[in-house]
């Protein structure tokens, strides 16, 4: 007997992309796929809004001028996710600035969201 | 594509990050009307420490008003950290001074979001605000009177056991 396995299919939008990484949004899952340092990490709303967070809040300048010995890197771990980034100085510079492009599209969606369909005509 | 922040949360995250420090203010505020009232009652003044005491949960009602609207809208509320509380004062005056500024400038601040939810065109956050407006009316008006009241009254021989018994009988009426 012939077994047929169907594997699920995940439809995702790209949002933002640079040349270190990317970041996807998958309607069905109401949820985003990023896609940096070496793996897809899926991201729900509450989980994307807090590495934003964890993220920004990093004092880029603060580690550039730091001169001590120390590795220069940044454990990114965040409450009920099931990831965790341990990103060097650029990394986190590249990840800031996918992030940063990924809400400036976010933002630009949910503004044609409003003028295109939610304005009854 | 679709606009999951928009179906997750109804305000703007400028305008979330407002009223969280709103809510922080506002928490600030009741603790500083918690430490007037202490200092009043220490030095003597039963009447305006009870005073105090009201306003210090009025504050706390405000700041719960806001963390539920947030809640409510889909945002997330912070809980905030309280720091920088006077304790002591340096005159009977000078704690009536301190709360008429705090008023002003509780009152500044919800104006800043106002103007904030205006570029927006965030509507249904300026009905909101609506209600503290009203509330701010009456919360400048009461300190502004209890200040009024050491000049009307004055401080020489009882005045300020006078100004004490009258604190907690000042009333806003809309006219």
């Amino acid at each position: 007997m012939q077994e047929i396995t169907s594997l699920p299919t995940v439809h995702f939008q790209e949002v933002f992309s640079t040349v270190k990484g990317a970041i996807y949004q998958s309607d069905d899952e109401c949820c985003w796929y990023i896609d940096f340092a070496g793996k897809l990490a899926r991201f729900d709303y509450r989980n994307l809004l807090k590495l934003k967070k964890a993220v920004y809040q990093i004092d880029i300048e603060a580690l550039l001028l730091n001169s001590t010995k120390a590795p220069d890197l940044e454990i990114i771990f965040i409450c009920a996710c099931d990831h965790c980034y341990v990103l060097s100085l650029l990394q986190i510079i590249a990840l800031k600035e996918l992030l940063q492009g990924t809400f400036v599209m976010l933002e630009l969606n949910h503004i044609l969201f409003d003028r295109l369909y939610r304005i009854v005509v | 594509m679709k606009d999951i922040m928009r179906i997750k949360c109804l305000l703007s995250s400028d305008v979330e990050t407002l009223i969280n420090q709103q809510i922080k203010k506002e928490a600030h505020s009741s603790a500083i009307y918690l430490s007037m009232a202490s200092w009043c009652n220490r030095n003597g003044y039963d009447f305006s420490a009870d005073y105090f005491f009201k306003q210090a949960e009025e504050e706390r009602l405000h700041q719960l008003k806001f963390f539920k609207y947030l809640l409510d809208m889909g945002g997330n509320a912070v809980s905030p950290e309280i720091t920088n509380v006077k304790g002591e004062y340096n005159s009977f005056r000078e704690v009536f001074e301190e709360a008429l500024d705090q008023e002003i400038s509780v009152t500044q601040s919800i104006k800043n979001i106002a103007a904030r939810c205006y570029k927006e065109q965030d509507f249904v956050t300026i009905e909101f605000l609506n209600w503290f407006f009203k509330e701010q009316r009456e919360e400048e008006y009461k300190a502004r009177r209890a200040l009024e009241l050491f000049e009307v009254i004055g401080e020489e021989g009882t005045g300020r056991w006078q100004i004490d018994k009258h604190v907690g009988s000042i009333e806003y009426t809309e006219g």
